[in-house]
């Protein structure tokens, strides 16, 4: 690999941990690394970023770019890439990455592989590796032409620890006008429902059904646990628990003593929301279900004939 | 207001999937199909604005072989005004970048005000067809959303970030928007609607018809090889009768100090 430039991400006024991940992964890959940060005085980030292994890192700072914007995001990678001609851009997929990644290559007319977990060389050539199907299956994928943009998984590689010397160069001319307005950041209201101290969680996924079921099913070995209830994504979607309830990127991360997974498949944004449990147990009907790759315990059945027999041995357990 | 909804058509959320003998692809010959979830709520937005304003015309958009017809007459029974079909023999294989120029061809051929999709689909998981049709349609977009409205005359949306955080940004129409699972509650066609939909206009146009060559919509990006993922060392799975694996259970409970 001859040249990989990274585009970084900040987030809470740090840099956020994936793009310390494109590092690791950059560096694996070997050959040159170059790192582009985008913002508005973000100088001393960029010298951070330096430091930690982006290599000589372009600095887009300008106060248009103070808060993410695709035209001036676009604007300062195709700057960057123009500077220095990299053979493969990394950037992170999170909801920036989604929005800028794909009208780039489209815009460069280049080839791009999304949500990559794994880089592996391949002679010559490079073999991105991700997930489909909601994780069912794996797939490798080719991409072909120059520049191959690559978009890649939070927490899929390790944040690179190591300590370098890099530079940062101060990219000319990348502030301007935006199409698309930002208007503010709108944190929901915490809901009443905190699952982020719980000892103990049971969660419910599709295989509950239906709504009544949360209460029929799920309910009693909530209680006989003392446990709270969780829920992952499709369940709040189709509306049958609300937002609070949602185990996962977009709703809570929550790491209890105890997880159990009641018909919950195990799609990447619920296992990022649950896989730091300290013990996991999954209940799912079908064995190849991924959540039973980062579950400690699996039980393969019938949640509807299994879960009430939890209930009734931990209440039994409880009351003798 | 003319709004284009693009529809992917994907495995039913229930089919049982396997691999196809090549190892490239799933063996898709036997399956049930349905809408792309994520794309159902983009519809539906689109359904909800034609609701507030009749003079709306949502058409919809489907790339694949005469099977996705049924899923354009489902779309047409929920609402939508017409619909296109497109299909060659020049977009097998086709990847992210070929459907979204194949797309904009429409988009553009249309002048459409509003594209609304969905974030991702839920079969190859790549979410890169909204951005890149918006890019060559020459007009911005917004990933991801979870509402929008009207205000004084742009489009304001919220995009979901993470941890529950929204990021509100306002677009210039024409715009493209992709929807987040979740954003509005997806209606069902009805009797009646299914019946009006046998009689609207359904379009099978190939990529001549849109001006483009096979060349054009290339791969660059292929599949070489689809694989179930190696399993790392697994849970520990429990056996037995469901009461010798209630008991189980709750000796892993009390191993914790739990109970």
């Amino acid at each position: 690999m001859a040249k990989t430039l990274i585009v970084g991400e900040i987030q809470k006024g740090a840099l956020r941990e994936s793009t310390l991940e494109l590092v690791t992964l950059a560096r694996k890959l070997g050959g040159d690394v170059v790192s582009l940060l985008i913002g508005s005085g973000v100088g001393g980030l960029a010298e951070d970023l330096a430091k930690k292994g982006g290599g000589k890192v372009l600095l887009a700072d300008d106060p248009t770019l103070a808060n993410y914007n695709l035209d001036g995001w676009e604007r300062a990678i195709k700057k960057a890439i123009e500077a220095e001609k990299p053979e493969l851009i990394l950037i992170s997929s999170t909801p920036i990455g989604w929005d800028v990644a794909g009208a780039l290559a489209a815009a460069l007319d280049c080839g791009i592989a999304s949500e990559v977990i794994k880089i592996e060389p391949d002679g010559a050539d490079l073999v991105f590796v991700r997930r489909m199907f909601n994780a069912k299956f794996d797939a490798r994928l080719r991409v072909s032409g120059t520049p191959r943009i690559a978009t890649v998984q939070p927490g899929a590689n390790e944040a690179y620890t190591g300590s370098e010397s890099g530079s940062v160069v101060k990219l000319d001319g990348v502030g301007g006008d935006a199409r698309t307005k930002f208007v503010e950041i709108r944190v929901a209201p915490a809901g009443g429902h905190d699952l982020t101290k719980a000892e103990i969680i049971v969660s419910g996924g599709r295989g509950l059904q239906k709504p009544e079921n949360f209460e029929a099913v799920l309910k009693p070995l909530v209680e006989a646990l003392g446990a709270q209830m969780g829920a992952s994504r499709p369940v709040v979607d189709a509306g049958w628990l609300p937002h609070e309830y949602q185990v996962g990127s977009s709703g809570q991360i929550v790491s209890p003593k105890l997880y159990v997974a009641v018909g919950i498949s195990g799609a990447i944004q619920h296992l990022v929301g649950m896989k730091n449990s300290n013990f996991i147990i999954a209940i799912n009907k079908d064995a190849d279900a991924p959540i039973f790759e980062v579950a400690d315990v699996g039980i393969v059945g019938d949640l509807f004939e299994i879960v009430p027999a939890l209930a009734a041995a931990v209440k039994s357990a409880k009351g003798g | 207001m003319k709004i284009l909804v693009c529809l992917k058509q994907v495995p039913h959320k229930d089919a049982r999937l396997e691999l196809a003998p090549d190892g490239k692809w799933i063996a898709d010959a036997n399956i049930k199909f349905e809408i792309n979830d994520y794309d159902n709520y983009a519809l539906e937005e689109a359904l909800r604005i034609k609701d507030k304003d009749p003079a709306t015309e949502v058409v919809v958009i489907s790339i694949g072989p005469d099977r996705v017809q049924q899923s354009l007459r489902t779309a047409l029974g929920m609402g939508a005004d017409r619909a296109i079909q497109v299909w060659d023999d020049g977009l097998v294989g086709a990847d992210s970048l070929a459907i979204a120029k194949s797309l904009a061809a429409v988009a553009k051929a249309e002048k459409v005000d509003l594209v609304l999709m969905g974030l991702m689909s839920d079969d190859t998981n790549f979410a890169l067809t909204g951005p890149m049709l918006a890019a060559l349609f020459g007009v911005p977009h917004a990933t991801g959303i979870v509402s929008e409205k009207n205000e004084g005359g742009q489009i304001e949306v919220e995009r979901e970030l993470e941890g529950g955080a929204l990021e509100v940004v306002r677009l210039p129409t024409p715009c493209l928007l992709t929807a987040q699972t979740g954003m509005n509650e997806v209606r069902y066609a009805s009797l009646k609607g299914i019946m009006q939909a046998k009689k609207k206009p359904l379009d099978k146009k190939s990529l001549g018809d849109l001006g483009l060559s096979a060349a054009a919509v290339a791969p660059k990006v292929k599949i070489e090889k689809l694989y179930t993922p190696p399993r790392g060392k697994g849970a520990e799975i429990l056996s037995g009768s469901k009461d010798e694996i209630a008991q189980k259970f709750l000796g892993k409970v009390k191993e914790l100090g739990l109970l």
